[in-house]
């Protein structure tokens, strides 16, 4: 009985997280009639329409183009900084250590539109309005605290004699964090990775301030669609899933690497 | 002048210090073991050594040179860790080839070292696993073969059989022993277990709390310890320590007199007696102490009797063979005194 109680919650809650999910994906294979009826159809005729409007329209092409390149080259710039500043940090003492800290984390406190504005004009005077540049460096500022926390804890459980072994076999410092603690700390830089991908390629608010014609990020454009006399539901959600599952696929890729205990056997 | 030599070395953290004036000399190829209880500062001594802690104050020299403020892995030294501390994500071959890699060695040269080394530890089998999937004893091999690969002047191991059970740890031990033998390298070896350091010692140095207590072979450390901190350590089980006084008569204790003529007492003629539980007899000896049987210890071979004097002190003896007695039950210890210890009441050998 306690069995079944717990399943029946377990089913509810996986219920209410996927449902959302489910019907993005099946509406993108409707007409807009089903997709319209009421009471909702749940057995119909699969049409690609939507998906060919979706791929015929250069918008979203060029906007999925877009998020990939933001998404991308943010977090990949994240990654470069972060981690031999998270190295740094879990690893050496110097002044001020600790307020350095906080002060990558405390970055995350305002709410992102009340810089909106300031960020707006200071773009504006550089001309890096509409630019994928733009977005990509806003978005390390959002992406790098977290790699750093994330990750400096990763680099502080790795076993100090690791470290030490590797400068008594003559490893230079760069070499330790090359050869020793990036691998070691892969997981926790996947980790990073993913919550810095899945955020550029979800923002929307400083996507939609910053740019205009150019570089419109997909989200930017699915939202684009909301106007006019009919909303173009099947196109919407159809744009939806083709924006989701880059995300989807990038996380499936370095889930292996974010359940895998690298440092057993390190030490006893 | 000396392979190994540490002079006048001291260590602080902060305000507290380790490692109080520290002189000690090696020779080459010898087999030296830093001892003593834990927190006595005999790892941060090895460390220090090794260049991965910095001297407070005081000169390290290796092979004549003066390495104090050299860089670790300029000073051609190699440590295997209590933890082994094998790279985690690397092959068996990718750990041991990892300082020859890092010194550019070329790669035929590597490949050879790499052979030899798993030759002389009997693990070519191995070279393809990761860590994990080795045993404790194993993985001890492992670290010891990336120690060895590098040529280095000295080794330096901390603690290194105290994570492997007590057969493994007998086998490694010897293992060891042999690899000293047939390299004939200089070894700096840290343990907390006197037995470690009687059986692989050329010479051991026991420390506590940051000082030397004596330097010497261990037959010497045996004979003729030069406190009852260095007496107690060295022999298993400890040696039993009896407050007596010296007089006309020799060592007097209300449970017994012993014809000792003492030169160096104190005024005050307080003496320590120092015993080691082998050398105390089961109702033999010519001085005898009564004594009531408390706890006995069947070890098989031997049996390790505790029994207390009429005084109240607690003696333990150990003997041969198989003794049989109750709780309560009366029995004799007897020594010769020719292998009795003298110590002042501070503790200094007398």
């Amino acid at each position: 009985m306690r069995r079944l109680l717990h399943a029946l919650g377990l089913l509810a809650v996986f219920l209410f997280a996927v449902f959302p999910f489910y019907w993005m994906v099946s509406s993108s294979f409707k007409t807009q009639n089903d997709i319209l009826a009421s009471p909702p159809v749940w057995l119909f005729q699969p049409t690609l329409d939507n998906y060919r409007q979706v791929f015929a329209d250069e918008k979203v092409t060029r906007a999925v183009l877009s998020s990939l390149i933001v998404a991308v080259c943010s977090t990949g710039l994240s990654l470069i900084l972060a981690t031999p500043a998270a190295y740094a940090l879990a690893r050496f003492e110097f002044r001020g250590k600790a307020d350095l800290w906080f002060w990558f984390i405390s970055n995350r406190f305002i709410s992102p539109i009340v810089l909106a504005l300031p960020i707006y004009i200071i773009a504006r005077n550089l001309g890096l309005l509409d630019t994928h540049l733009v977005l990509i460096l806003i978005y390390v500022t959002f992406i790098l605290p977290i790699v750093v926390w994330i990750v400096t804890d990763f680099f502080r459980s790795i076993p100090r004699e690791l470290e030490e072994a590797a400068r008594l076999e003559g490893a230079s410092q760069f070499a330790i964090f090359w050869r020793i603690y990036l691998p070691l700390g892969m997981p926790g830089i996947a980790v990073s990775a993913i919550f810095g991908f899945i955020f550029s390629w979800n923002e929307l608010l400083y996507a939609l301030v910053l740019t205009r014609r150019d570089v419109q990020t997909a989200p930017v454009v699915a939202t684009s669609f909301m106007s006019g006399y009919e909303i173009p539901w099947g196109k919407i959600m159809a744009t939806g899933t083709v924006i989701v599952l880059p995300v989807t696929v990038f996380a499936l890729l370095v889930s292996r690497h974010m359940v895998r205990g690298l440092t057993m056997g390190a030490t006893k | 002048m000396s392979y190994l030599r540490l002079q006048g070395v001291e260590k602080r953290f902060g305000s507290v210090e380790v490692i109080k004036g520290v002189d000690i000399e090696a020779e080459k190829g010898e087999f030296v073991v830093f001892v003593g209880p834990s927190g006595c500062g005999k790892s941060t001594l090895l460390r220090m050594v090794a260049g991965l802690e910095a001297v407070s104050a005081g000169s390290v020299f290796i092979d004549g040179v003066d390495v104090t403020y050299l860089e670790p892995a300029k000073r051609q030294v190699s440590m295997v860790f209590q933890s082994y501390a094998l790279f985690p994500h690397m092959s068996v071959r990718d750990n041991i080839a990892f300082g020859l890699k890092m010194n550019k060695v070329p790669k035929p040269e590597i490949d050879r070292q790499v052979a030899e080394a798993a030759r002389i530890l009997q693990m070519e089998a191995l070279l393809d696993r990761r860590p994990r999937e080795l045993s404790g004893g194993q993985r001890q091999r492992v670290a010891i073969g990336r120690a060895i690969v590098r040529h280095p002047k000295l080794f330096l191991f901390d603690e290194p059989l105290s994570n492997l059970d007590a057969e493994l740890r007998t086998q490694m031990r010897a293992e060891i022993a042999r690899l000293h033998t047939s390299l004939g390298v200089t070894m700096v070896y840290v343990t907390h277990d006197q037995v470690e350091a009687m059986t692989l010692a050329d010479r051991i140095v026991v420390l506590r709390a940051g000082r030397i207590e004596q330097i010497g072979a261990p037959q010497e450390l045996y004979d003729k310890p030069a406190n009852t901190f260095v007496a107690g350590f060295i022999g298993s089980p400890k040696m039993n320590f009896v407050k007596v006084s010296a007089t006309g008569e020799g060592l007097t204790h209300p449970s017994f007199i012993a014809p000792v003529r003492v030169s160096g007492a104190p005024p005050s003629g307080d003496v320590l007696l120092g015993l080691r539980p082998e050398h105390l007899l089961f109702e033999d000896g010519p001085v005898r102490i009564g004594l009531t049987a408390d706890i006995v210890e069947n070890l098989g071979g031997a049996t390790l009797i505790y029994g207390q004097t009429a005084s109240g002190e607690t003696l333990s003896l150990q003997t041969p063979g198989r003794r049989v007695l109750k709780k309560g039950e009366p029995f004799t210890a007897g020594f010769d005194p020719r292998k009795a210890y003298l110590f002042t009441p501070e503790g200094q050998a007398i």
